[in-house]
């Protein structure tokens, strides 16, 4: 049932395009039956050589869209090609971009390590230089081992001294001593001597 | 407010109440769900509103897609911070830490699934908890507020295990040190320490207000933001925002920035900060300021970057502060457009 109709669609479709060719189909088919029922030699000729002509017309218009119809075939083919071209150029862009991507956060994690060094040389840069101070540190060691060498020497005279004084000083009480102790003695003796002279008488 | 109201329709009390709340409104915390498609606030009225990121940064975003899917009253007092875990929004601010199935919220069932308290000292009077922190290694919560000690909760038990004393003023801010396990804190006493979660000792304390370079008394000795990098740390508030080196614990760099700072976060290459003033300010270890990029709000209080690696493409980064707007930068350069309560 939808035959007719679709007949007729394709009909419309073709026509708009070549509206002259089925014309001149039509044209063809009721030129040749004139032919077949015209009398003369002369008039069947040139109706002959117009036939002619007009199938040569019809050939060439179909010639004419054969060649259009390959054409449109292989622009389709390139089309494909270049849609399949640009396809994979896309997913390439896709993948250099997600490349750029990491390249960037590495080169922030660069900058980023290399900023946290700068922050800390800057710090340290305020320190003195360590040589300086080591040497710093060596020479007092070196001054505070000489003072106290210095100190010691100086604590042993004192010792010295010290003993040779305690010495003396033990030495002179004790003739103070025993020079109390005479004293003492000798008082002691006098003493006696008084006492036995005013004693004599019985 | 931000949308004209048509002057033939009669505001109704309720709606002039809404616009009140928006008016007065401040978002403390954000966090991520862990599908990396919607985002958490929490605000000073205890309500934490879901906003789903990818669609309103899909292409056919409309003004709907700006507002919070679902909206909750989560606690009594202002939800001072959140965290999320591969399940849960755990959200903390007047003295309880609860949690929340982020499958169940986003169906909108809006139940808690548990609630905690630490143990306090006192009974009378609940202190608030001011930040918590994941350790997702040992599978444990830090949290730490009002009675300036930090106190670890296994989240399996839901036991407190430990409680680590050593400030002397409430505690503002938490950040997690991966290599060695240790926890930096930093809080009013204007002191960061850092304890060793396997020994719970206090292993090294930085008085940042007594470094000349950075120490701003007119601002005070407060430390109010803090984010560690494993050998550095950058931390602001009273004094100015500086980069420490934690090993040697001296300031490297401090950045030239007078108001003080709220939030700070280690990003790439960078270093975020928001505070006092509309910008996010994006600056280089070497104390130079990269980029400011203004926000909705007058002042910033939190930063998220969402960096889910189940939803590259709703990584933004969001900021909110003291409005009901949170700003979305889509990327660092610019805002992109702001979702509102």
């Amino acid at each position: 049932m939808e035959k007719p109709d679709e007949v007729i669609r394709k009909r419309l479709l073709i026509d708009g395009d070549g509206a002259g060719d089925d014309r001149r189909i039509n044209l063809l088919v009721k030129s040749f039956i004139k032919w077949c029922n015209s009398g003369s030699q002369e008039e069947g000729y040139s109706q002959y050589q117009r036939m002619l002509s007009t199938l040569s017309q019809c050939e060439f218009s179909m010639g004419k869209t054969l060649l259009v119809y390959d054409m449109n075939l292989r622009e389709m083919e390139n089309y494909e090609k270049i849609y399949k071209e640009i396809e994979c150029s896309i997913a390439g862009a896709h993948e250099k971009i997600a490349e750029c991507k990491k390249q960037i956060l590495q080169a922030k994690r660069i900058r980023k390590n290399r900023q946290e060094y700068d922050a800390l040389a800057k710090v340290i840069q305020h320190h003195p230089d360590r040589h300086e101070t080591l040497k710093e540190l060596e020479a007092l060691g070196k001054e505070l081992e000489h003072l106290s060498h210095i100190k010691e020497s100086v604590e042993d005279k004192l010792e010295l001294r010290r003993k040779q004084f305690h010495v003396l000083l033990s030495t002179i009480h004790e003739l103070q001593q025993t020079l109390e102790n005479d004293e003492k003695l000798s008082e002691v003796e006098e003493a006696q001597e008084t006492s036995m002279e005013t004693d004599p008488k019985p | 407010m931000e949308r004209a109201v048509p002057p033939a329709v009669p505001l109704g009390q309720m709606e002039v109440f809404q616009a009140l709340q928006r008016l007065h409104m401040t978002i403390f915390s954000q966090s991520v769900s862990p599908c990396g498609k919607f985002l958490a606030a929490g605000n000073n009225y205890g309500q934490i509103a879901i906003f789903s990121l990818s669609a309103a940064l899909s292409s056919e975003a409309k003004e709907e897609s700006k507002k919070p899917i679902v909206t909750f009253q989560a606690h009594d007092g202002p939800v001072y911070s959140m965290v999320s875990t591969d399940r849960h929004l755990l959200s903390a601010g007047d003295g309880e830490v609860k949690a929340w199935l982020w499958a169940e919220i986003l169906k909108k069932g809006c139940k808690e699934l548990w609630r905690r308290q630490p143990p306090y000292r006192t009974s009378l009077e609940v202190p608030e908890i001011n930040a918590l922190l994941l350790v997702p290694k040992e599978n444990s919560l830090i949290l730490a507020g009002g009675d300036c000690q930090l106190h670890t909760m296994d989240l399996e038990t839901g036991t407190f295990t430990r409680a680590l004393r050593g400030h002397t003023d409430y505690i503002h801010c938490l950040a997690l040190r991966e290599r060695s396990p240790e926890v930096l804190s930093g809080g009013e006493d204007g002191a960061v320490r850092l304890w060793d979660l396997r020994t719970a000792r206090e292993v090294q304390t930085i008085e940042v207000y007594k470094h000349e370079e950075c120490s701003r008394p007119h601002n005070g000795r407060w430390i109010g933001c803090l984010a560690t990098d494993s050998d550095w740390m950058v931390c602001g508030g009273g004094p100015a925002l500086t980069l420490w080196h934690l090993r040697s614990s001296t300031p490297t760099t401090v950045f030239p920035m007078r108001a003080p700072q709220k939030h700070v976060t280690f990003y790439q290459d960078l270093i975020l900060s928001a505070g006092q003033g509309r910008c996010v300010n994006q600056w280089q270890l070497s104390g130079e300021l990269k980029a400011q990029v203004p926000g909705s709000s007058p002042g910033l209080l939190s930063l998220s970057l969402n960096q889910q690696p189940a939803a590259p493409e709703c990584k933004v980064l969001t900021a909110a502060g003291n409005s009901c707007r949170v700003d979305v930068f889509t990327n660092l350069g610019y805002r992109a457009f702001s979702l509102s309560f």
